[in-house]
């Protein structure tokens, strides 16, 4: 099994023994921090962001930001920053060259080895990476909400997280994903990226994007799988509940839509930036650290509303030396239904533009709230079930993100109590 | 293509259109499902965003304003039927 990630880099793990960090945390100044944070020092930690040991410095955001590439010259798009304020880093006298613990949960998490406070101007940023200084943009929005410095240095996690029930049995770190391709026997895995519950065209799109990453392997044995990486981050209201989304791709398996031997569904912790063209880039660099060969990129990846033309996020993988990613882009365009052909079909093959229907998740979220089950051929009944079923369990009646959800449902992760 | 809201037809709904004879107005779409596409102008659409900040105009895709509330959806399903007419979102933002 290899253990190479993105770059030709050695898979970062950065997790202390627990003997060990209870003895490195005594006397550090603790400094609490919020859910974005804490997940993205779990994708450190664990490696999802290698060759990234921490949170990035001033080169390594500058570069990023005019060159899409870190410091060290290794492709990547998206700054991975932690800000803090002026009043937070003078309350607590936070130095550079010092160590610092955060904490979330109220309890300790990681430390981080200051090795740099630093600022960078935020409309820059926001123009270089999303393209647009707009704050309608929800990307464009979370930069500005930055605060006033940014810290950047290695971090260490101190505290494992619990992963709670329903995500618990879906998060593999890189290094568990890549065992299990392995006892699996998959040469080529293909990577389908969703904060969706599936419809049939995501189901129609996974199974394309198999059948493009088999090629020419032999079809005896099944060398090839499909990966779900359901993306878990912050919540907006209005979207489906996460929990409804991790179990209905799963169902897609269970319920024989997919075979035992081919799929499997897992999470990965991040606040989407709906960067478009360069979030296609982050998602890439993301899977090749899970160990996936292939990415399969559909319309609009990653878009949000008309910032991006719906093809810039296949046409930036031009512009991007093959020996820069360690992952092949599969690029497709969307399946619509047909009622000539009577089935979904690939757009790139039915010639009945003209009478096609095309369908989103959005569109099926609107079905579902004017009380309507969509017929099979465009939403398996065995999703739709575990939607109402996922609702009563987990979102409090709803199958949609609202106040009460936000502000009591189980977090994905805990903090254990540190021992010693 | 122009802006649409779909109206989906849940049984509720479809009782209300037979009993008025406009059944006729829902199209067949999906494999199967009923659905009212009422046309919107961009004006209308700005209003309806705005107006309820839940809706979503999906420009990428489908070209149709969604996830407004189901109750919204009724009044504007019922301005259809007292107008025997899809052609009813100016009637209906005019009490917003």
């Amino acid at each position: 099994m290899s253990t190479i990630g993105h770059g030709g880099k050695e898979l970062v793990e950065r997790i202390m023994a627990p003997e060990e960090a209870a003895r490195a945390i005594k006397g550090l100044t603790p400094v609490p921090i919020r859910g974005q944070i804490a997940r993205e020092i779990i994708d450190l930690a664990y490696g999802f962001f290698t060759p990234l040991e921490g949170f990035m410095t001033r080169a390594d955001v500058d570069r990023v930001c005019r060159e899409m590439r870190l410091a060290n010259g290794v492709l990547w798009p998206i700054p991975i920053v932690f800000d803090l304020s002026d009043q937070e880093i003078s309350e607590k006298g936070i130095k550079e060259g010092e160590k610092i613990l955060l904490t979330y949960q109220d309890k300790p998490m990681a430390i981080l080895e200051v090795e740099e406070i630093y600022t960078y101007d935020k409309q820059e940023m926001a123009l270089k990476v999303y393209g647009t200084t707009e704050e309608k943009h929800p990307g464009v929005a979370r930069t500005y909400k930055y605060k006033d410095k940014f810290l950047g240095g290695k971090i260490t996690l101190v505290n494992p997280p619990k992963i709670n029930p329903p995500f618990g049995e879906f998060f593999f770190t890189p290094k568990q994903l890549r065992q299990k391709f392995a006892e699996k026997g998959w040469q080529r895995i293909v990577a389908h990226q969703t904060r969706n519950v599936p419809h049939t065209g995501h189901e129609w799109l996974m199974k394309g994007s198999w059948l493009q990453a088999h090629g020419e392997l032999p079809v005896e044995k099944t060398l090839t799988g499909v990966l779900v990486n359901a993306i878990i981050g912050e919540k907006r209201k209005g979207d489906y509940i996460d929990e409804a989304i991790v179990l209905c791709h799963d169902v897609l398996r269970k319920a024989g839509y997919f075979r035992e031997d081919v799929h499997l569904t897992s999470i990965t912790l991040w606040d989407m930036r709906y960067a478009g063209p360069k979030e296609a880039v982050f998602h890439a660099i993301l899977r090749t650290n899970l160990g996936l060969t292939h990415h399969m990129f559909g319309r609009d990846h990653a878009g949000v509303g008309t910032y991006y033309d719906p093809y810039d996020a296949h046409r930036i993988f031009d512009q991007i030396p093959e020996s820069d990613l360690r992952i092949k882009p599969v690029r497709v365009l969307a399946w619509w239904y047909c009622p000539i052909c009577a089935e979904v079909t690939y757009s790139g093959l039915c010639g009945h533009k003209a009478q096609s229907q095309n369908f989103s998740g959005t569109l099926i979220r609107s079905i579902i709230q004017d009380g309507v089950k969509p017929p099979r051929l465009i939403f398996r009944p065995e999703v739709f079930d575990l939607i109402m079923e996922s609702a009563e369990k987990y979102g409090f009646g709803s199958a949609f993100v609202n106040d009460k959800y936000l502000a009591e449902r189980n977090p994905v992760f805990t903090l254990p109590e540190m021992k010693g | 293509m122009s802006i649409v809201i779909n109206i989906w037809i849940n049984e509720e709904r479809l009782a209300k259109l037979q009993k008025v004879g406009l059944a006729d107005l829902a199209e067949e779409q999906l494999a199967g499902l009923k659905v009212l596409k009422v046309p919107c102008t961009e004006e209308q659409c700005e209003k309806v965003l705005k107006v309820f900040p839940t809706a979503k105009y999906d420009s990428a895709t489908t070209k149709s304003i969604e996830l407004l509330p189901r109750e919204v959806k009724d009044k504007i399903f019922d301005k259809v039927v007292e107008k025997g007419s899809l052609d009813a979102m100016a009637d209906f933002l005019k009490d917003y």
